[in-house]
Parts: structure tokens; C-alpha cells; sequence
């Protein structure tokens, strides 16, 4: 198991106290590896990006971080505001803390927008309110306003299966808002959109998490977007860090580099899995 | 089918050899079809015989004029206004029978819902997995397996023998009985269910019981009332043969008035029951085009 290397090559000044600390967080899943021990620090109000190739960890870590996955170290290896989220019980304290939107979106499809929106408050909601609030529904002024931010005000009763990817991805973003928590996670939240609607999209995401004063960590592929966006970018590639740049110093030919090595070495597993069968 | 040694030997392709199986399959069912109508016609003790007797034929004919109110002594019952009263409250007692069976079923198989879905008790819809849970669901699913096996007559019969006749038993034999077929499938909608909103739920934050009531009871929900409803459908056929049993509703009269020669009368409670089957089977259509949401 190789040392940590920390590969700070950024100029931001880490503070004492960043908000995330991730102190040698390594993840394996039987055979493989899904983390290489990593340590990482991340301040409030940063936007990160996370990008590398398929399988270079990058939803490890963002699971990690969303405490839906506990580090092999123990759940103290990966700490939000002092909190461990991964020893948290579902409930309030959990959704303050962090939440997390996919790529897939993941809303409920028989329920209308505006409940895929109120669901964001279920972590802070008694049973007996969510039951009520599925009937009739509760904060609806949030909701409708949480709505009307992203651009969908009209689309309230809608369900997703009438709503665009694009559409879709908002009502989670909405969703993510009445969550509010201080981190917000988003797991290749562009990846199934068109470029123009990933911009869009993009645009909501950060303006709203940086309006709140929230912390993004994203995963994402386009080099244009990132520098646009983010302050931080992080390189994966099989499972280890490879940097860690201010977010404009990205250009394509890193990228270029980290994707087609992480190309060649992807195989790897796979050879040694047929080696194996053989 | 076997192939025979001839073809084999033919260098055709495989549709060649699938055009004469075809062949084959429908020389050998002719033949099947011919043997039987044979031993059917040459036999003398299958009583198919009877069905070119003209005798068979003027019974029928008396049976049907009866049934339809010829013959008999004085008004017949269709003509009498309260006659069809009272077999009329009869069909209302039936379609208490079957709403009453579906509320067993329907109540019964929702309250069973989560326990009996093996995603549920497992934990990848939220919750977490432990052992009590895994034992509910085998229990859940064994419960279903027996109400689903044994049919809704026996059940019936078991019923009346410690409750006195009446709807009650008979709606409780077709509601234990649909029970097992209500939630047996829609426990199987439930496993089929993407994980993925349970899932993003529990990211929110919402602990178990929420992210059911969120992102499982809502998807599950239509598929239920549309199970529930199609089998209302059947219940209420199968309410006239649970009532032959003394359970009440149109059945039991059924039997009665067919032991007395009763034939009017039994027509009667015919055209009742298929108002009932008809009336049954439009609202059921309009009520699953409601639910359908999507």
C-alpha cells in the first residue's frame, strides 16, 4: 500500500480547520480496490471537482462523503463539520450536513414535483408530518419558491415521466435545496444532459450552492465546464489522487492525459479477472 | 420433436428443419383429434350419445321455457314486481359479500405490503436489513402461499362449519383466499420497484419508514387497486359458488330453488346475478382507468 501523497500544486491556503477533512479514507470491495488511502482538505464555500475515468473512485468518495458508504478505517476517516457522516443516523443532523444529487436524478415517478421537492424535508420531519404532508402537502410555499428558482414555478403538479433530463435534474436540484445541507455532493449530475442543458443545469447548481454559501463537490467530465465553475479540481485515476489544481488551471490536455492513461490501465482488472477465471 | 433420419441426412437449413417439425406437429395432433372424437363416438359409456337424443334435447328446451317462467302454476315470478324485491336484496347481500371480501383482502394484503417484499426486508429500499425482518417476509410469504393454494371453496367450507351461514363467512373465505393472490403480487411489484428514489431519499435523509412511505408506497400503490380491483371482478362470479355452501347471497337461494323445481325463481336469480357481473365489471374498468396515473 503506497504512502499518501498529497499533491498540492493549488494556491488556495488550506485553513486549520477546513470543513471537510478526509484523513487516509480507503474503500475495498472484495477483490477491488475502490479508494486508495486518500487525505484531503476541503474549505467551506469551496467548489471541487472530481474527475478521472470510470472506476477511478470518484463516486467512492462522494459515497464516503455521504456516509452511505463507511471508510474501511472506520467512519472517523471522513469528517463534515467535526461529524462523521457515515456513524450519523438518518434524521435531521444527517440532512443539514450533506446531501447528495445523481445522474440519474432518482425522483419518485408516481409522486408530482412538488412532492419530489418536499421530500427534501423528510430528514427533518417527524413520520407523522410526512405522512400528513403526503396528503396534504406541507411547506408548500418553500416548494413552490425552491421551484420557481430553478425556472420550473409551472411545472409544480407535474410528474417526471412529463418532465424533460433537464427538467428533471432541477426538481432534484429544488429537492436538494429544501434539504439545504452544508455540503452538497452531485454524482455526474450532468452526464445524461445535452451541452446546452448541462450548462444550465450547471449554472443553477453552483449559482444556488454558492447564494447559500454551501459547499459543492461534483463529478464531472467537461474540462470547459469546470473551469468555468469550480474552484478545485481533483484528478483520480485507479483510485489514487493524481492532482489537485486550482479549478481555471485545468486545461484539456490534463484531462486528456488522466483519462487515457486511466483508458490503458482500466483493462487491468479485467485481464486479471479472466487470468483468474482461466 | 425428433427429426427424422431422412431429413437429417438433407443438407437444408434450420428453417427447412423447422417447417417440418410444423408439419409433423400438426399431422400428429390430427391424429390425436381423430383417435379421440373415435373413442368418444364408438364408446358407449361416455354418454356422448345423449347429447343426439331427442329426449336430452325437450328436456333442455322445458328446462330453459322454465327458467324463463313458462309452466308454471299461476304468475310467474318475473312478472311479480315483489318477487324481484326480494331476490334483489338478495344481489345487494352478494355484492355486500364480495365488497366485503375485497376489504379483507385489500386491507389484509396492504398492511403486508412492505414485510412481504423481500427488497423491503432486506434493506435495499431503506431500512436496514436485520434478521427479524428476513424471518416477517418468509413468514409473510408462507401465509400467502397457503391462502393462495387452498381455494376459496374449501375455505368456505372450513368457514361455515364454526360461523353461522350468512355473508360473513363466505366473504371471509373469498377474502382469505384473494389475500394471498392481492398481496402475493403486489409484494412482487414492490421487489421489481428501481431502488434508485428509495435510495436518493435515504440521502436526503429520511429514515426508513419514510423512505417506504415515499419512495415505495406511492409506486406500489396503483398496481395494488388495480390488482385489487380485476379481482373483484372474479369474486364476484365466485361469490355465487361460495354461497352454494350455505354462505349466503344469491348462491345459497340458487341451490335452493334448483332442489325445489323452482325454475322460474332460478332464472330470476340468474338475471340478477349477471345485472351484478356486468354492473361489477364496468365500474371496475372506469375505477382502474382513474388509478392508472401514468
Amino acid at each position: 500500500m503506497n504512502a499518501v501523497r498529497p499533491v498540492r500544486t493549488g494556491e488556495q491556503v488550506v485553513t486549520p480547520e477546513p470543513l471537510i477533512t478526509i484523513k487516509s479514507a480507503a474503500k475495498v470491495y472484495g477483490q477491488n480496490r475502490g479508494l486508495s488511502p486518500l487525505s484531503l482538505g476541503i474549505n467551506a464555500g469551496e467548489r471541487v471537482a472530481l474527475v478521472g475515468p470510470s472506476g477511478s473512485g470518484k463516486t467512492t468518495l462522494l459515497r464516503l462523503l455521504a456516509g452511505s458508504l463507511v471508510a474501511d478505517g472506520g467512519a472517523g476517516a471522513v469528517r463534515i463539520d467535526g461529524r462523521a457522516p457515515a456513524s450519523l443516523r438518518p434524521g435531521p443532523e444527517l440532512a443539514g450536513l450533506v446531501g447528495i444529487v445523481s445522474q440519474r436524478f432518482d425522483l419518485v415517478p408516481h409522486l408530482p414535483a412538488l412532492h419530489n421537492v418536499l421530500a427534501g424535508r423528510l430528514g427533518y420531519w417527524s413520520l407523522a408530518r410526512s405522512v400528513a404532508s403526503l396528503v396534504w402537502p406541507l411547506e408548500r410555499r418553500a416548494a413552490r419558491d425552491a421551484l420557481a428558482q430553478v425556472g420550473l414555478a409551472d411545472k409544480i403538479n407535474e410528474r417526471p415521466a412529463h418532465l424533460s433530463g433537464g427538467e428533471q435534474q432541477r426538481v432534484a436540484i429544488a429537492r436538494m435545496m429544501m434539504q439545504s445541507p452544508l455540503v452538497v455532493l452531485a454524482d455526474e449530475p450532468v452526464a445524461s444532459l445535452d451541452p446546452a442543458r448541462a450548462e444550465e443545469v450547471m449554472e443553477l447548481l453552483v449559482g444556488l450552492t454558492a447564494a447559500q454559501n454551501r459547499t459543492l463537490i461534483a463529478s464531472l467530465h467537461t474540462a470547459s465546464l469546470i473551469r468555468r465553475h469550480f474552484t478545485r479540481v481533483i484528478g483520480l485515476r485507479e483510485s489514487r489522487l493524481q492532482f489537485d489544481l486550482p479549478g481555471e488551471q485545468l486545461t484539456d490536455g490534463i484531462l486528456g492525459e488522466l483519462y487515457d492513461l486511466g483508458a490503458g490501465e482500466d483493462m487491468e482488472p479485467l485481464a486479471g479477472l479472466a487470468a483468474r477465471d482461466g | 420433436m425428433e427429426r427424422t433420419g431422412a431429413e437429417q441426412t438433407r443438407p437444408q437449413g434450420q428453417a427447412r428443419q423447422r417447417i417440418s417439425t410444423l408439419r409433423w406437429s400438426v399431422y400428429v395432433a390430427m391424429l390425436l383429434t381423430a383417435a379421440a372424437w373415435g373413442f368418444i363416438l364408438l364408446d358407449g359409456d361416455s354418454g356422448f350419445g345423449d347429447l343426439f337424443r331427442e329426449r336430452t334435447w325437450q328436456n333442455a328446451g322445458r328446462f330453459v321455457a322454465g327458467l324463463a317462467g313458462a309452466g308454471t302454476d299461476g304468475a310467474s315470478s318475473f312478472a311479480q314486481p315483489g318477487r324481484w324485491l326480494e331476490t334483489g336484496r338478495l344481489a345487494l347481500n352478494t355484492l355486500a359479500m364480495s365488497v366485503l371480501a375485497m376489504g379483507i383482502a385489500g386491507g389484509g394484503a396492504l398492511a403486508l405490503l412492505m414485510p412481504g417484499a423481500r427488497t423491503v426486508s432486506d434493506g435495499t429500499l431503506g431500512g436496514s436489513p436485520s434478521r427479524a425482518g428476513r424471518g416477517v417476509y418468509a413468514a409473510v410469504r408462507v401465509f400467502y402461499m397457503l391462502t393462495r393454494a387452498i381455494p376459496e371453496l374449501v375455505w368456505a367450507m372450513l368457514i361455515v362449519f364454526f360461523l353461522s351461514p350468512g355473508i360473513l363467512p363466505g366473504a371471509l373465505a373469498l377474502g382469505i383466499h384473494n389475500l394471498g393472490i392481492v398481496g402475493r403480487l403486489t409484494s412482487e411489484v414492490v421487489e421489481n420497484l428501481d431502488p434508485a428514489p428509495a435510495r436518493a431519499l435515504r440521502a436526503a435523509g429520511a429514515s426508513g419508514p419514510k423512505v417506504l412511505l415515499y419512495g415505495v408506497f406511492p409506486q406500489a400503490l396503483p398496481m395494488f387497486l388495480t390488482f385489487l380491483l380485476y379481482r373483484w371482478e372474479v369474486v364476484i362470479r365466485t361469490t355465487v359458488v361460495v354461497g352454494f355452501l350455505n354462505a349466503g347471497g344469491l348462491g345459497r337461494e340458487f341451490r335452493l330453488r334448483m332442489s325445489w323445481f323452482h325454475y322460474d325463481e332460478v332464472g330470476l336469480l340468474l338475471a340478477w346475478y349477471l345485472l351484478l357481473v356486468v354492473a361489477v365489471d364496468v365500474l371496475s374498468a372506469q375505477l382502474r382507468r382513474r388509478v392508472r396515473w401514468e
